[in-house]
């Protein structure tokens, strides 16, 4: 084993003297690392398993909730034929899921607009202005992620209940716009930002709302997208707050009714028609955005 | 106003632009500054001083001190509950990111479907739990799926939901299947950086697969990989979704978790006091999982 340590740590120092007279011989360097025909077959279907465990709880959901309403037989439930639209017709008329899709919408679109409006305003103020304690504001603001959500839940339920907000939309949206990962990826964003382009517009007389609108939103539009991408898939999926301030039945997101419908045994085919409901716009949105989705999760975990 | 912006030579010109900086710097910052108040440093205070009183609806609030803390100290459901919530995150860490590694590295080099393979991978990862759950309650159910796998060698049909111990590994499975994908992202990004001669040159120094990967991939990844450890730490810390859907605690609590307590005394028994203890339990775990993440952080730098 240790004489394999010593061989890979002297190739790291030279480097491309070793590679260049091995490269002289092979017309193609790279094609050294590529695995051989036997290691891609293995690849192939070690990929292609996987992909089938992962794909296979949406391939069941999709054919299931075309199925009719029934008890599910293994392996004829899950064949794609004999597919009906009984289940979405019962969940869609005796249900409240177009309530709940409208909700989860209200909750998800006012909750990216305002997150984004108040996170780019402060994010803007602390990479490029200068004000009395900025430094110990933002990292206030900053020391916030390390608290758990679960610590601040109690709290802030309670506030929302005395103020009489539970079962509102505003009692649902307005504690999620505070934001801490927003405001810092903001803050980053904006000072990577040369100073150039905001000193040009103050010389030239730009009142500050201007210089906002029309100079830091135009600059900022990527990291918008990102952000408000990743708030909106946040607050989809979100289930603990909604649960919490979503109590009546017309206040359900889809998640916290979905849930509900699960547990009043309500037919595995109806529950899962209603979740393939959940999960097409998002998948639509998937489809289109990608990149904006796996920037935006990944961007969040690593400042989570 | 004008006058004072554009004769900043003065020295209370330069006063004035600053104060008038400062001014509208602060009238930014101040929607953000508000809600953070409102929701975020309030609450984190009020919970932590909630855990020492007897707070409840429709009651007088008494300072109990630390009653609700020898409380949870005694309270057998508790440490119940830590237990299953820390062999969770023992099972599903690891093998969310031996997954997200194995994936990472089949997938890192471009080929002809490997963007399709990646997107495939990160599904489950934008996939709401409530869905995840309840596809997964049905396909551990006992006509489900997996109980025929299970069939195939010789084991009971049973629905794994409905045994205590084993809706742990059941709850671990959606757990993994639901993150793998976004530890793969993670990874794929640092495999990307590994510059390509190097690994060459192991190569031509004749170094096979495994020590290529031995020697040169897992090391550059070892940041990463703790990195990752300590945010699915977290992550299974505060699981909920899933067992709410899924078993809601059961069978007889073997998958009662922290924060599902947490819940139930806040938002069943409005013992707010309680659940509130219950929230510092859970910080002190991440503060201690965040602290060993910097000391060895620290030691490597």
């Amino acid at each position: 084993m240790t004489h394999h340590t010593a061989s890979t740590t002297t190739p790291s120092t030279p480097g491309s003297s070793g590679t260049g007279a091995r490269g002289g011989r092979r017309p193609r360097p790279y094609r050294a690392l590529e695995p051989r025909r036997s290691a891609k077959i293995a690849r192939g279907v070690l990929l292609f398993v996987a992909a089938a465990v992962t794909l296979f709880p949406f391939y069941a959901m999709v054919v299931l909730s075309f199925k009719p309403v029934g008890p599910v037989v293994l392996p004829d439930s899950l064949a794609p034929w004999g597919l009906s639209f009984e289940a979405y017709d019962r969940v869609i008329g005796a249900n409240s899921l177009l309530r709940w899709t409208l909700n989860t919408f209200v909750y998800s679109a006012v909750s990216v607009v305002g997150v984004l409006f108040f996170s780019s305003l402060a994010g803007y103020a602390f990479a490029k202005k200068r004000f009395p304690g900025k430094e110990v504001m933002f990292w206030s603001f900053i020391a916030m992620l390390m608290v758990p959500y679960h610590i601040t839940v109690v709290p802030v339920f309670i506030l929302i209940s005395n103020a009489q907000g539970v079962n509102t939309y505003w009692g649902l949206i307005l504690p999620t716009l505070a934001n801490a990962q927003a405001v810092f990826l903001m803050r980053q964003f904006i000072k990577s930002l040369p100073d150039e382009l905001f000193e040009a517009a103050t010389v030239d007389g730009c009142s500050e709302w201007r210089m906002y609108t029309s100079i830091v939103l135009p600059l900022i539009k990527p990291i918008l997208a990102t952000l408000g991408v990743f708030v909106f898939l946040w607050h989809w999926n979100d289930f603990l707050w909604p649960l919490i301030i979503g109590q009546s039945n017309d206040m359900r997101t889809l998640t916290t009714g979905l849930a509900s419908m699960n547990a009043e045994n309500v037919p595995l085919n109806v529950v899962l028609a209603g979740s393939v409901v959940a999960f097409v716009p998002i998948f639509m949105a998937y489809l289109i955005g990608q990149r904006y989705f796996k920037e935006g999760v990944t961007m969040s975990g690593i400042k989570g | 106003m004008v006058s004072v912006d554009t004769l900043p030579r003065t020295r209370r010109g330069v006063r004035g632009a600053r104060w008038r900086e400062a001014r509208i710097a602060l009238l930014f910052v101040l929607p953000c500054l508000l809600l953070f108040l409102a929701f975020r440093f309030g609450p984190a205070v009020a919970g932590s001083v909630l855990a020492f009183t007897d707070y409840t609806i429709g009651a007088d609030t008494n300072w109990v001190g630390m009653e609700n803390l020898r409380r949870l100290s005694e309270d057998p459901l508790f440490w119940r509950a830590l237990r299953t919530t820390l062999t969770i995150a023992v099972l599903a860490v690891p093998l969310s990111i031996l997954s997200s590694l194995g994936m990472a590295l089949l997938v890192r080099r471009a080929f002809r479907g490997s963007k399709l393979f990646r997107s495939i991978f990160f599904l489950p990862v934008i996939t709401s739990l409530v869905l995840a759950g309840i596809v997964f309650t049905w396909i551990f159910s006992e006509s489900g799926p997996w109980s025929s796998v299970m069939g195939w060698f010789g084991l009971p049909d049973q629905s794994w939901l409905s045994d205590t111990t084993l809706v742990i590994p059941a709850i671990v499975v959606v757990a993994v299947w639901s993150r793998f994908g976004f530890g793969m992202l993670i990874l794929l990004a640092r495999l990307q950086d590994i510059p390509r001669e190097l690994e060459e040159a192991a190569l031509a120094d004749g170094a096979g697969a495994w020590h290529r990967f031995r020697y040169i991939i897992l090391p550059e990844l070892y940041p990463a990989l703790f990195f990752l450890g300590i945010i699915e730490t977290t992550f299974t810390f505060q699981i909920f979704d899933t067992v709410y859907v899924m078993t809601g605690g059961g069978p007889a609590n073997s998958s009662y978790v922290l924060v599902y307590q947490l819940y139930d005394q806040a938002f069943r028994y409005f013992d707010f006091g309680y659940a509130s203890a219950i929230g510092l339990a859970l910080f002190v775990m991440t503060f201690i999982v965040a602290m060993i993440q910097r000391m060895t952080l620290g030691r490597e730098r």
